[in-house]
């Protein structure tokens, strides 16, 4: 359960401010799979970065399961985005001079995990996220973008995080590897009970979702329910 | 894939930089390493010097420093003052005594060119006692070590002098006197304590005494053992033990106790010399001085038989001072190395390093991560500097000796050494000892610069040491990144 209160983020450019999160407020339930669509630079990356702790908010606050992120220290934050939440950022933000693998196992490292656990893991997610067996232990800088971007969601799953917070992660990827990809997090949420953010401009993949936000000049919006595919048709 | 592991990676990212980065630590480590193992070599020596010879006075009988000597014997009692004296921590009074073979000595009588009993001439052994002091000659069986070489014949030919050209004496080879030093404890002249490498010492050097100390040469030359007998004055002597004092013309003497020098010589209570130990190198000069006073200048000279010793090692000390310097500079030098390198790799990896911590990497991880890439640096750096510092340690010590002692050296020279070289009668090959009076230039080459493993890993602990102090800043940046950095381009 994740609660947004009256979140809002400024930045101030020359002697402007911008507010590309203004007011955000919202909630969501364990295990949904949401939407935010959105213009370029309407802020979803930002009140992403906010919802998992990497920036902190002007004003307002983020409550996970009745933990309020405003007042945790940075030691427990740090401990918060490696043990609670999956990012997938938009520029993938993997580490160049090591292979899929090693990337993947990081998180896992951090985590204390053993090392032969997290070796298994990381090849299974890769697995799961169709990356050839080959190109696992390949440098993530002679891998394609969407490789790249497949590790990256590989890495977001490692800790079994309860939110998964995605920004454009089929952005990069042909339609039936993007499908794949949608079906896996749809899963994840079905059958983990994970909650999923995903910030995308394919149509298509924010029909797929339960809840479809919109964010417009750093104001959100929710577009009416749908019923979900792979769901269980209507009676 | 471990913290560990990322580091040494990511050490070898840029090869070609960390190359260049290597090459400049190991520079600066070799230099450290080398000024070290230098700073190390010279503070032994000058250990050495300190202790074996720093804290020694030589009282002679006043005016026995001339050629024609004069002056009242010194006595026990102005040993008793002497070691009233403060800081005085030991007085040793010796009695030198000159033997000549019995055989060698009949036959120069009847030439007639022996003078009388006593000559105006020094012992010619240890530190180069009086020249021109009263010196009894006895005759004994032994038979010199040492051939009198052209200065000695000449002065054994009854001249007494030297330095004058023209002796018309016939050339004459005869062997040297052999010094016999009556001694108040087992030291030789320069206060040093004797190095018996066989038998034993003589017990108690103030009782009358049968048994005797030979010089190694001298026992050799004689077929003498441990255990042998010889003659003095038709008195039988005992080898008890044989000493070496490192050098031929020291090796041909022997010792005997003080009472028994005086009982030959019939010259009960007076002392040749007296060997003045002090405290401490700092308290020398006052207790010379003072020592000077109590005894009176019309009664003894106080010589400072080191004096030439003490620039020797004030200069050698300041060749420490220099290389620690040097090997505190170095190594600040292969701090800041590592410092700004770190830093730079910091900033370059900024928004890499804001990904680990996106992803929920603590702090300490991440810093841990860069000091050890650092000390994969140092520790590459402290291979190739080592290398360098075992081949050139010794090269940059001596070439610091001899930049630095050229001063210290033309003052040794030029100074000389009380009584001069007149005094000896057996002056033809030299100075009897390599002792103090080798002179200091000798001492300073003497300074052996090998790269002892424990100094060299003394230095690399330091070197690590210095290190992870540099690397710890940048390290300690790495903690205010903040994870939205991510999100920043490059
Ligand atoms: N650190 C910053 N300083 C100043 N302005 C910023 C900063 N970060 C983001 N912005 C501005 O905030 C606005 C929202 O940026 P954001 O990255 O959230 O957009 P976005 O919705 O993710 O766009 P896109 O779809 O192109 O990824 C943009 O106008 C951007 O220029
Ligand atoms: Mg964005």
């Amino acid at each position: 359960m994740i609660e947004v209160k009256n979140l809002v983020r400024t930045f101030k450019s020359g002697d402007r401010t911008i507010k590309p999160v203004n007011d955000v407020s919202f909630e969501l339930e364990q295990g949904t799979l949401a939407s935010i669509v959105g213009k370029s630079g309407s802020g979803k990356s930002t009140l992403l970065s906010l919802l998992g702790a990497l920036d902190k908010p002007t004003s307002g606050d983020v409550v996970v399961n009745g933990v309020s992120l405003a007042s945790m220290p940075d030691g427990k934050l740090t401990e918060y985005r490696r043990r609670d939440i999956g990012f997938v950022f938009q520029q993938f933000n993997l580490i160049p001079n090591l292979s899929a693998v090693d990337n993947v196992m990081l998180p896992m490292e951090f985590a204390g995990v053993r090392k032969a656990a997290r070796l298994a893991r990381a090849k299974d997610l890769l697995e799961q996220v169709q990356l050839d067996p080959e190109k696992h232990v390949r440098r993530i800088n002679r891998l394609s973008g969407g490789e790249q971007q497949r590790v990256a969601i590989a890495r977001a799953l490692a800790n079994e995080p309860k939110l998964i917070l995605a920004d454009e992660p089929t952005g990069n990827l042909d339609e039936q590897t993007g499908d794949h990809i949608i079906e896996l997090l749809s899963s994840l949420s079905r059958d983990h009970n994970t909650t999923i953010l995903v910030v995308t401009h394919d149509r298509a993949l924010a029909n797929k979702t339960d809840r479809r936000f919109r964010l417009q000049q750093g104001r959100l919006s929710e577009e009416p329910a749908r019923t979900r595919v792979g769901a269980a048709a209507p009676a | 894939m471990s913290v560990l592991a990322r580091s040494v990676g990511n050490a070898f990212r840029n090869k070609v930089r960390t190359g260049a980065v290597v090459a400049v630590l190991a520079v600066a480590i070799g230099l450290a390493l080398s000024m070290l193992v230098a700073n190390q070599a010279v503070a032994a020596k000058v250990t050495e010097l300190n202790a074996s010879v720093g804290t020694v006075l030589t009282v002679n009988p006043a005016g026995g420093q001339g050629f024609e000597g004069g002056g009242e014997p010194l006595t026990a009692e102005q040993a008793a003052t002497a070691a009233a004296v403060p800081n005085v921590t030991g007085v040793v009074g010796t009695k030198a005594l000159r033997l000549r073979n019995a055989t060698e000595a009949a036959a120069q009588s009847a030439a007639g060119t022996q003078g009388a009993g006593t000559q105006a001439a020094g012992p010619g052994g240890g530190q180069g006692g009086p020249g021109g002091q009263t010196t009894t000659t006895l005759t004994t069986s032994l038979t010199a070590a040492v051939d009198a070489g052209t200065l000695g014949n000449r002065n054994q030919a009854g001249e007494g002098t030297t330095g004058s050209t023209g002796t018309t004496q016939p050339a004459r080879t005869m062997s040297l006197p052999i010094t016999a030093t009556g001694t108040g404890a087992e030291v030789d002249s320069t206060g040093r304590a004797l190095e018996i490498t066989e038998g034993s010492g003589l017990g108690d050097y103030t009782a009358e005494s049968t048994n005797a100390l030979l010089g190694t040469t001298l026992a050799e030359k004689n077929g003498l053992k441990v255990g042998s007998t010889f003659t003095i004055n038709d008195q039988t002597y005992t080898v008890a033990g044989l000493f070496d004092a490192g050098t031929s013309f020291g090796n041909n003497a022997l010792y005997v106790t003080l009472p028994s020098a005086q009982t030959l010589a019939e010259l009960p209570g007076e002392l040749s010399t007296m060997i003045v130990t002090v405290n401490s190198m700092e308290n020398v000069d006052a207790a010379k001085t003072a020592l000077q006073d109590a005894l009176g200048t019309g009664k003894a000279d106080v010589t400072q038989g080191q004096r030439n010793l003490e620039t020797a090692v004030s200069s050698l000390g300041s060749v420490k001072n220099i290389s620690f310097i040097a090997f505190v500079a170095a190594l600040g030098t292969a701090g800041l190395i590592i410092l700004l390198i770190m830093v730079m790799l910091v900033r370059e990896r900024r928004r890499e390093i804001g990904v680990l911590k996106a992803i929920g990497a603590p702090n300490r991880t991440i810093g841990l991560q860069f000091v050890l890439e650092a000390l994969v640096l140092v520790a590459l750096g402290s291979v190739v500097g080592a290398a360098v510092a075992s081949f050139a340690s010794g090269g940059i010590a001596s070439a610091l000796i001899s930049s630095n002692s050229t001063t210290a050296a033309a003052t040794t020279t030029g100074r000389g050494m009380p009584g001069g070289a007149a005094g000896f009668p057996g002056g033809g090959a030299g100075l009897p000892s390599g002792g103090p009076f080798g002179g200091a230039s000798q001492l300073l080459t003497t300074v052996t610069a090998s790269a002892s493993p424990g100094v060299i890993a003394a230095g690399i602990a330091a070197v690590f040491g210095v290190a992870i102090i540099g690397a710890l800043v940048p390290a300690l940046l790495t903690a205010r990144i903040r994870p939205i950095e991510v999100l920043r381009g490059e």
